[in-house]
């Protein structure tokens, strides 16, 4: 297949020995390392940029005059909050409350920050999981067929989907399933958001723009694989077609996608913002758009940094599980 | 061994006068465009047929034909072809099946690339034993790869077991290749240009081996190959072809020894291990032309060298340190160039051929030792003085597809250094680009084409020219033709060894190629783990090697003292096609015209 | 037996078109629909004849039909004319937040990449922060801090998008810069600065360009949903994220009006992305 040269000096050593001498664990200290600068990073840098808010909900509401605070009272208040310091210390006063695992209180409604992030937990973690799953599901299902249908128009279908599907906005995609399933068909009713229905309907709401990019790559890489001489050589070996994708094309073209699918998390946690909106489900996404409406800095600051949290660890998971699928960056010690 | 013998099923001997393999006026086209024309030849029993061409020639697309690999409705096959007296064409893909791996083995050209790189050898040997009938049993299954694997002379084949691909090297995933071809007993073995990534002392065990399976397996063997020393010294039969269509066939001594197509003999002209004179008429010019003056001597065991050499390279050491281990790439090298002579820095891969060459030029850094060119001291740290140094000094890269800037028309690349040493007037630098392009036998109209609209071999006269423009004393040629098909490679060495007699350059010479170099150097050192293992005269050494080392290489060569020109790419440099890189002229690779892969000198 | 397996991953109609060297029709169609968007931005007036902002009380939730083609919302506004009136709003602004994302990204990923060392490891981490915050989430928190109107959320987006900009630009640069032509631009007597400019930026800059098309369409489709979510300009302006918020009310009885701006984003991000893989395409061949 590939009569490209390959040059007598490209094959004769082998390619390379990575991290021999650091190894497994070594590797997972280090990038453990690296992901909580990222996160600790992301705290700052969410902290910074709300700090730019004009204002701040504590005063808008002390100096409603009805509320009939006197200038001392406010001066308490804002204090007992830390608003009367300047940015920099509170950034580090917060942060430091922050590694204790003390998010602060909520500048809404004082509650504590912990107990309404925590609340919306497991509406959005049900909405999260059941969409990366069907996601993962859709994107596997159009990148095998894109290989075992035979070539044609069907083949040709299948390979525009993902384009198709992540051109659509998925509050387009939203309405519309809550229209013909929920209004026209009556699966589901709208007023049990958090039901098993309504939960699936979110969550492929969330998954098909998701899928696309899972589907997309897992495409590519998969031609990719098809062009190699592994692929043509197991071929000529007398490997039925189906076999030679499921066996030699299949575990190569992960690689590209396990990244894909850790880079997407991101998608999913601000999708559901839309998702939670359209669908009437109290998750972290409304949370996030009640702190918004209510300029309520410390529970938007703990959403965000949440969710990057979240996909910061998920990817360093997934940067594990590459050391496992590729022999290539295992340590090792053979070397000739 | 006897495993082997034991449970593989014998082949399915046929009558003698029925071929294994017959194929009848084979014609392949892509669309409108027929890329084999009629080809007719065959292969029998225990017997050798050789393809010979060079890129776009379609030998790879016969081979794929046969083994039906082209993909059905992208390539349409017509003609007839049999195996074992049955016709092929008409089968369909299920019953095709059967006869893949079965009866038709196939042995691919990169075994780097061959074997899965995320699965063990293992898996993958014991998934092709699973397909051999009878084989149901996993203890049968490993036995059979047991066997295979120690038929094609894998020592400790539970090691390569449980390797994956890249913990082996290139030979011994050749060897698991074939032995996974020769598992479940095929009558014919399809092998691709099965050397060509391999280097010269490898090269020589796996066609060996090749041989061996031949005679004592009694297995036929279709050899791809573009090189005429291969197929000469292992085929029965040859068949020449030239843009899809027969040149020449027949036996391979007659063919050889008497060519009847104008195509072959020009063919065999260009070969270096065929033709060690070719050059001998400029050569001796040169040297009338150029005399040797003052003090040349080349350098002497004490490491005096000649004080008016133009190259001194005395004692240079580099080692590369990773966090894992050391690699000395050059220990204590040593070598003198005297003015207007080319010096051979040959090797195989690791050996820190490139690793010198590159030091010279200013980009490597070297631990020990001085490097001088004319008057200037080489040192990589001072930038100043480097760039004063190289106006002397330029190189020729291995692969002039990735050495050419792709954005750049043809005459910017060559006046790009005119520009940036500001060297004359505008028109005066118009003028030296013409001279250039003349120089290296480009035409001018193709001063505003882009390196993607013309071939391999214009390609690398493009970066002759660019190496030209400042006139240089000394050129660096790093593998400047490897990467190119033989035709293709005359050419470019005709171009360098006359530009050597015109103007009196001085050449450093890197190749693993010692046919070539025979033909083109004056003197070499041979390099081998960063060591220099001889040195000399190129007559004297190739009439009487004394190091053990230099005489495994010289054996290594296939015929006469000819090495295997390395993986000619089926690239879109066909000799008939220049300048259209999208024609297709390379059917056997579709989607393939990609830049070559750069050699690695070393790996680490 | 008959599976595609091992054929090159393209369709039949691009085989067709990269053999014979033309357009292929669905780019010339969607490039046919981002002139006809364009027109609209820049002379609403010559599409339709209705008023924006004023209705017809007594036509009010007409179906689409010869009079008015796309129907009217609970004022009686002529729907169409409300999405071609917005379409200026939405195409400048994603094509603001495309050049922060193109312009600060690729500053940082040149710099990162070519300079290495120190300032390729704080751009890094600079970069992972802003990948790891899921980028509808920043837009959102950027802003809530800028303050909702449409130029802001533009902003906004632009800046989520600056960490993808940044990888590919740094990757790129990457690739170039260890290119054998690189090598011999520098034995050739080239400056740093005449590398970087004459070879290195203008090699790299291609992917990031086809990248930069592609980001279009996805700006559209979050300055959309920031609209979706009423973080844009307010009504009665007719940004085609809010239109389609506007319309959820009446998703019952007149679904056109979240059905016709959702399926024209839908159509105008689609025809953005087929030209830009179909550039992406060009390059690699």
């Amino acid at each position: 297949m590939s009569t490209t040269a390959t040059l007598p000096e490209s094959t004769e050593a082998p390619r390379r020995t990575v991290r021999s001498s650091r190894g497994l664990l070594g590797a997972a200290v280090g990038r453990s390392a690296q992901a909580l600068v990222v996160i600790v990073l992301a705290y700052v840098l969410v902290f910074l940029v709300l700090a730019a808010i004009p204002g701040d909900p504590v005063s808008a509401q002390l100096d409603n005059p009805q509320a009939g605070f006197s200038d001392a009272e406010k001066a308490r208040i804002r204090s007992f909050h830390g608003l009367d310091q300047p940015v920099l210390v509170q950034l580090v006063v917060s942060l430091g409350h922050a590694v204790q695992g003390d998010l602060g209180l909520s500048m809404a409604t004082s509650q504590p920050v912990t107990q309404v992030i925590g609340a919306a937990i497991p509406s959005t973690l049900r909405l999260a999981v059941t969409a990366l799953v069907l996601a993962v599901a859709l994107a596997a299902a159009l990148g095998l067929a894109t290989r075992l249908l035979p070539e044609g128009r069907l083949n040709d279908l299948v390979r525009s989907l993902p384009t198709l599907f992540l051109s659509t906005p998925n509050f387009l995609i939203g309405l519309v399933l809550i229209q013909v399933l929920a209004v026209q068909l009556g699966l589901f009713s709208l007023v049990d958001s958090e039901g098993f229905a309504s939960t699936v309907a979110a969550a492929l709401t969330l998954a098909i723009p998701v899928s696309a990019q899972i589907a997309q790559v897992f495409i590519t890489a998969l031609d990719e694989s098809a062009g190699q001489d592994y692929a043509e050589v197991a071929l000529a070996r007398g490997l039925p077609p189906a076999q030679v994708v499921l066996r030699h094309l299949l575990r190569p073209s992960l690689l590209p996608t396990v990244t894909v699918v850790g880079l997407v998390i991101g998608e999913v946690l601000g999708g559901s913002l839309i998702t939670e909106t359209i669908f009437g489900r109290a998750g972290i996404g409304m949370v996030v758009q009640k702190a918004v409406a209510t300029q309520d800095v410390s529970v938007l600051l703990a959403a965000v940094v949440l969710s990057a949290l979240v996909f910061v660890v998920v990817n360093l998971v997934i940067d594990l599980l590459y050391l496992l699928l590729d022999p290539r960056l295992r340590p090792s010690e053979v070397s000739r | 061994m006897s495993t082997l013998e034991n449970t593989l099923p014998a082949p399915v001997r046929t009558a003698p006068e029925e071929p294994l393999l017959q194929v009848r006026d084979l014609s392949v086209a892509y669309g409108p465009t027929e890329v084999v024309h009629g080809v007719s030849f065959a292969v029998g029993a225990g017997k050798a047929l050789a393809l010979i061409g060079e890129s776009g020639s379609g030998k790879s697309t016969i081979a794929r034909a046969v083994l039906r690999l082209l993909g059905s409705r992208r390539a349409r096959v017509d003609g007839s072809i049999t195996v074992q007296g049955r016709e092929v064409t008409t089968l369909r893909d299920r019953e095709f099946l059967p006869l893949r791996g079965r009866v038709l083995g196939f042995v691919p050209q990169d075994p780097g690339s061959s074997l899965n790189p995320v699965r063990s050898i293992g898996s993958q040997a014991l998934e092709a034993a699973a397909l051999v009938p009878g084989a149901g049993r996993r203890e049968e299954q490993e036995a059979l790869v047991r066997g295979a694997f120690e038929r094609v002379g894998l020592p400790d084949p539970q090691r390569i077991i449980e390797s994956f691909p890249h913990q082996l090297s290139g030979g011994q995933l050749q060897r698991v290749l074939i032995a996974l071809a020769i598992l479940p007993g095929p009558t014919l073995l399809v092998a691709d240009e099965p050397t060509s990534a391999l280097d010269v002392t490898v090269q020589k065990q796996i066609l060996d081996l090749l041989d061996s399976l031949r005679r004592e397996l009694g297995i036929g063997i279709l050899l791809i190959t573009h090189d005429l020393s291969i197929a000469a010294q292992r085929a029965d039969e040859v068949v020449v072809l030239q843009q899809g269509r027969i040149q020449e066939a027949g036996p391979t001594s007659s063919v050889f020894t008497a060519p009847s197509a104008e195509y072959t003999r020009s063919l065999q002209a260009d070969v270096p291990g065929l033709n060690p004179d070719r050059f001998a008429d400029l050569r001796a010019e040169r040297d009338q032309k150029h005399p040797l003056t003052g003090d040349q001597r080349p350098v002497e065991p004490d490491g005096r060298q000649g004080a008016d050499a133009q190259v001194r390279v005395s004692g240079i050491s580099r080692t590369f340190r990773t966090r894992s281990r050391e690699v000395a790439a050059l220990r204590d090298v040593s070598l003198s160039i005297p003015r207007g002579r080319t010096h051979a820095l040959v090797g195989e891969s690791g050996s820190g051929k490139s690793t010198a060459a590159r030091a010279l030029l200013g980009l490597e850094t070297v631990d020990a030792g001085t490097l001088r060119v004319g008057e200037h001291e080489v040192r990589a740290q001072d930038r100043r003085a480097l760039r004063e140094v190289r106006r002397h000094l330029q190189i020729v890269h291995q692969n002039p597809f990735t050495s050419l800037d792709p954005r750049f028309a043809v005459g910017r690349i060559v006046r790009e250094p005119l520009d940036l040493y500001r060297v004359g007037t505008r028109a005066e630098r118009e003028e030296r680009t013409r001279w250039a392009l003349e120089a290296v036998r480009l035409p001018q109209e193709l001063v505003g084409r882009r390196p993607g609209a013309l071939s391999g071999g214009q390609r690398q006269r493009v970066a002759i020219a660019r190496a030209l423009a400042l006139r240089p004393k000394v050129l660096v040629l790093d593998e400047p033709t490897s990467a190119l098909d033989v035709t293709v490679q005359a050419g470019i060495l005709d171009v360098l060894a006359t530009l050597q007699r015109d103007l009196g350059l001085t050449y450093l010479f890197i190749s693993h190629d010692l046919a070539v170099v025979r033909q083109f150097a004056d003197t070499l050192s041979v390099l081998r783990r960063g060591e220099v293992v001889e040195s000399g005269e190129v007559t004297a050494i190739f009439d009487s090697p004394q190091h053990a080392y230099t005489r495994e290489l010289l054996a290594s060569v296939p015929v006469r003292g000819a090495a295997g020109v390395p993986g000619s790419p089926d690239a879109p440099d066909a000799p008939g096609s220049p300048g259209s890189p999208g024609s297709p002229g390379s059917p056997g690779s579709p989607g393939s015209t990609g830049p070559l892969p750069r050699a690695q000198e070393l790996q680490i | 037996m008959t599976t595609a397996a091992l054929t090159p991953g393209r369709t039949a109609s691009q085989a067709a078109a990269r053999r014979s060297g033309t357009v292929p029709v669905s780019v010339v169609v969607s490039a046919a629909v981002i002139a006809v968007v364009l027109l609209w931005s820049l002379v609403p007036g010559l599409v339709t004849g209705h008023d924006p902002a004023v209705g017809v009380p007594d036509d009010k939730f007409t179906a689409p039909g010869a009079r008015y083609w796309l129907g009217t919302d609970h004022l009686g506004r002529d729907l169409l004319t409300r999405i071609v009136h917005g379409s200026a709003s939405s195409m400048t602004s994603a094509l603001v937040a495309v050049a922060i994302g193109v312009i600060v990204g690729g500053v940082l990923g040149l710099l990162g990449g070519y300079l290495g060392g120190w300032v390729d490891a704080v751009i890094g981490r600079l970069v992972d922060v802003l990948l790891a915050i899921p980028g509808f989430l920043l837009a959102v928190v950027v802003v809530t801090a800028l303050g909702y109107d449409t130029r802001n959320a533009a902003i906004a987006t632009g800046i989520s998008a600056v960490a993808v900009f940044a990888r590919l630009m740094r990757a790129e640069v990457l690739r170039v810069r260890t290119s054998v032509f690189i090598e011999a631009a520098r034995v050739n007597g080239g400056s740093t600065l005449h590398i970087l400019t004459r070879h290195v930026l203008p090699n790299a800059l291609r992917p990031v360009l086809s990248l930069a098309v592609l980001q279009f369409g996805i700006a559209i489709l979050v300055i959309a949903g920031l609209a979706f979510l009423g973080y844009g300009d307010p009504p009665p302006a007719s940004d085609w994220g809010l239109l389609v918020s506007d319309g959820r009310e009446h998703l019952l009885h007149a679904p056109w009006l979240v059905l016709a701006p959702g399926c024209v984003i839908a159509v105008v991000v689609l025809s953005v992305s087929r030209i830009s893989r179909w550039l992406d395409q060009e390059r690699n061949r």
